[in-house]
């Protein structure tokens, strides 16, 4: 069963893919069943859009198939049967309100395995650090859509840097408008200009591939 | 008045884009100028002013075109894309036309739920933004198939704002009649700036339009993006069936003035779809909407928005010069390898480059652009993206327009 979800999931078949879900989670041993066969075709609808075999409509489907089987896979699941392979505090920077490119990155960080504090958007500069505080995270990722927020990831650097906190973390910038130029710009120590290339780089920046 | 020498001025860039719009080779390389957030900063000003005073918001143009001259002007702060309210009007071409397009004082009167604007919902810096959200339920798409006119006004409008959540109330009529009066005080302020932009030599073609693909009509307006692109697998059929109906709605509406010479089309799902679901789903009634205003003599030119590498060639299927393809990710010289002689290539500064290289780097980067993209003419040089930051170095723009002057010469 295992084989023919992975399959209906990483093939966009809905329907069948929630099905067969909804059966394996009940077997024995079936959430942590569910839970790892959702997570290898996250990571490989990941591997196909770097590929680019898929593209974001694609990530859009299959992050919305996740979070519809997660929500009643993660209730039979026992605490320690979720690991994490570290924290992420993320959110869009201040002056910018969008939120579609921050979702599909955070669900397929968390099908990932990355523990993601989403901050939401149009987050003030002092409200980073106080998260940062607070969680703790190995990373912090940044979004911005707009080119206003390229700015604003500056600023928002500059203040963590104030508050004593940037050798602490690790930042990757995403978004439409970051590049190689803008992250030495901002002074991030990584960038992606979509979800699945910043999930395979925050988890090298986790040490983990 | 416009001098006898500006108006030799103005004569000489339109005839260099239209040169270029012909897919020729012009006397230089005509470029649209780089603008944006920058222009109010420039100016001292805020956002929020740029925005909401017209007085300081001509200025602010005024000085920008003055200082850094290019081969076409724009004409202020712009607004958001407010489309479903001229869908609900479209019987009234007269009045949708003006409604197509919210700024931050209409929007002060329509308190449309999609937008942001500096000094109101965002900081005074910040830049105008829609935030899309979903108005519409999938069970509702046979009411929208049905008639896309009805079904903006009668369902879409009363979710877009509360001022209109009862069509017959006192505060929904009221509203539209103040829109209507902040529209003919917009038209006066507007033909103010015009003139005097007029006087520094900028030509002002004929009139231009705004629509939509008839998908990102449903995308950014009705359902929201990732919800449309559940649908295109949930519901497909209704959701060709709706661009069918949504594509005579806003033909209807592009053709509404019949000076109208061009319309303009900005694409916003093309860079989440797969070529089958682009060529399925996008673009059969976008070409059929282009091909419609080919068969009036208007032409179109399209914003690429994003990544559209994998819908280049889906433009050779519309017949040469058509109109002009915009690129922001893709690059120019592979548009241009592809669109040759059939397709006017816009774009080609990356303004992340003007954000954050030194004026050297960004004088040979002008250099070798326009190395690659002059030959053969169908070129107009322009950002990728409309809009240059408020803190972006002066002297970096400086650099772009010096390297221009140098290298722009046929």
């Amino acid at each position: 069963m295992r084989e023919q979800l992975l399959k209906s999931f990483v093939d966009m078949d809905e329907q069948e893919a929630v099905r067969i879900a909804r059966e394996l989670v009940d077997t024995d041993g079936g959430a942590v069943a569910v839970l790892d066969t959702c997570k290898e075709a996250m990571e490989e609808v990941g591997r196909l859009f770097e590929a680019g075999e898929y593209f974001l409509s694609e990530l859009i489907a299959a992050g919305d198939m996740f979070n519809q089987i997660m929500e009643f896979t993660l209730p039979k699941l026992q605490g320690d049967e979720v690991t994490s392979i570290g924290t992420m505090v993320l959110g869009t920077v201040q002056g910018d309100v969008h939120n579609i490119g921050k979702d599909i990155f955070k669900v397929m960080a968390e099908a990932s395995g990355i523990n993601v504090i989403d901050i939401g958007i149009d987050v003030p500069h002092e409200k980073f650090v106080e998260a940062i505080k607070e969680h703790k995270p190995e990373l912090v990722g940044m979004c911005c859509l707009i080119t206003l927020g390229v700015d604003s990831m500056k600023r928002t650097i500059e203040v963590i840097r104030e508050a004593g906190l940037r050798d602490d973390i690790k930042i990757i910038i995403g978004g439409g408008r970051v590049s190689q130029a803008v992250m030495e710009h901002v002074g991030a120590d990584a960038w992606a200009d979509d979800a699945a290339r910043g999930v395979r780089l925050s988890k090298e920046l986790l040490g983990k591939e | 008045m416009v001098s006898p020498e500006m108006q030799k001025l103005a004569e000489e860039r339109a005839a260099r884009m239209q040169a270029a719009r012909e897919l020729k080779e012009p006397d230089r390389v005509p470029f649209t100028g780089l603008g944006g957030d920058v222009i109010a900063a420039y100016a001292g000003i805020t956002a929020y002013e740029y925005q909401f005073d017209f007085e300081k918001s001509r200025a602010a143009v005024l000085k920008w075109l003055k200082d850094f001259p290019s081969d076409s002007a724009m004409i202020g702060a712009g607004g958001l894309d407010c489309l479903p309210l001229a869908v609900a009007f479209s019987d009234f071409p007269d009045l949708a036309g003006g409604f197509m397009v919210v700024n931050g004082p209409m929007n002060d009167i329509l308190k449309m739920k999609f937008a942001r604007f500096p000094g109101r919902e965002l900081d005074e810096n910040s830049s105008p933004q829609f935030i899309g959200r979903s108005n519409m339920d999938p069970s509702e798409y046979d009411e929208l198939i049905a008639n896309p006119q009805k079904f903006a006004y009668e369902k879409i409008l009363p979710r877009l704002s509360d001022n209109f959540k009862d069509l017959n109330s006192p505060l929904a009529l009221a509203t539209m009649a103040r829109a209507g009066l902040e529209r003919v005080r917009q038209g006066a302020e507007m033909a103010k700036t015009m003139a005097a932009i007029a006087e520094l030599g900028y030509p002002f073609g004929p009139a231009g339009g705004l629509s939509y693909a008839p998908l990102d009509f449903i995308g950014d307006h009705l359902r929201d993006i990732p919800n449309t692109v559940l649908d295109l697998r949930r519901y497909p059929d209704k959701v060709k069936a709706a661009t069918e109906s949504i594509l005579e709605v806003l033909f209807k509406l592009a053709t509404a003035n019949p000076n109208v010479a061009s319309v303009g089309f900005p694409l916003h799902l093309n860079e989440y779809l797969s070529p089958e679901l682009y060529k399925e789903f996008y673009w059969p009634t976008l070409k059929e909407f282009v091909l419609r205003l080919a068969e009036k003599g208007i032409k179109s030119s399209m914003f690429c928005e994003g990544w559209h590498d994998p819908h280049l060639e889906t433009l050779l299927e519309l017949p040469a010069g058509w109109g002009t393809a915009m690129f922001e990710k893709t690059d120019v010289r592979k548009a241009k390898k592809v669109l040759q002689g059939h397709t006017v290539v816009q774009g080609g500064i990356d303004v992340g480059v003007v954000i954050s290289g030194t004026p050297a780097q960004i004088d040979e980067y002008i250099k070798q652009l326009l190395d690659d993209m002059m030959p053969g003419g169908g070129f107009i040089l322009g950002a990728n993206v409309g809009n240059l930051p408020r803190n972006t170095p002066i002297e970096n723009i400086a650099a772009v327009y010096e390297a221009v002057e140098k290298y722009g010469k046929y």
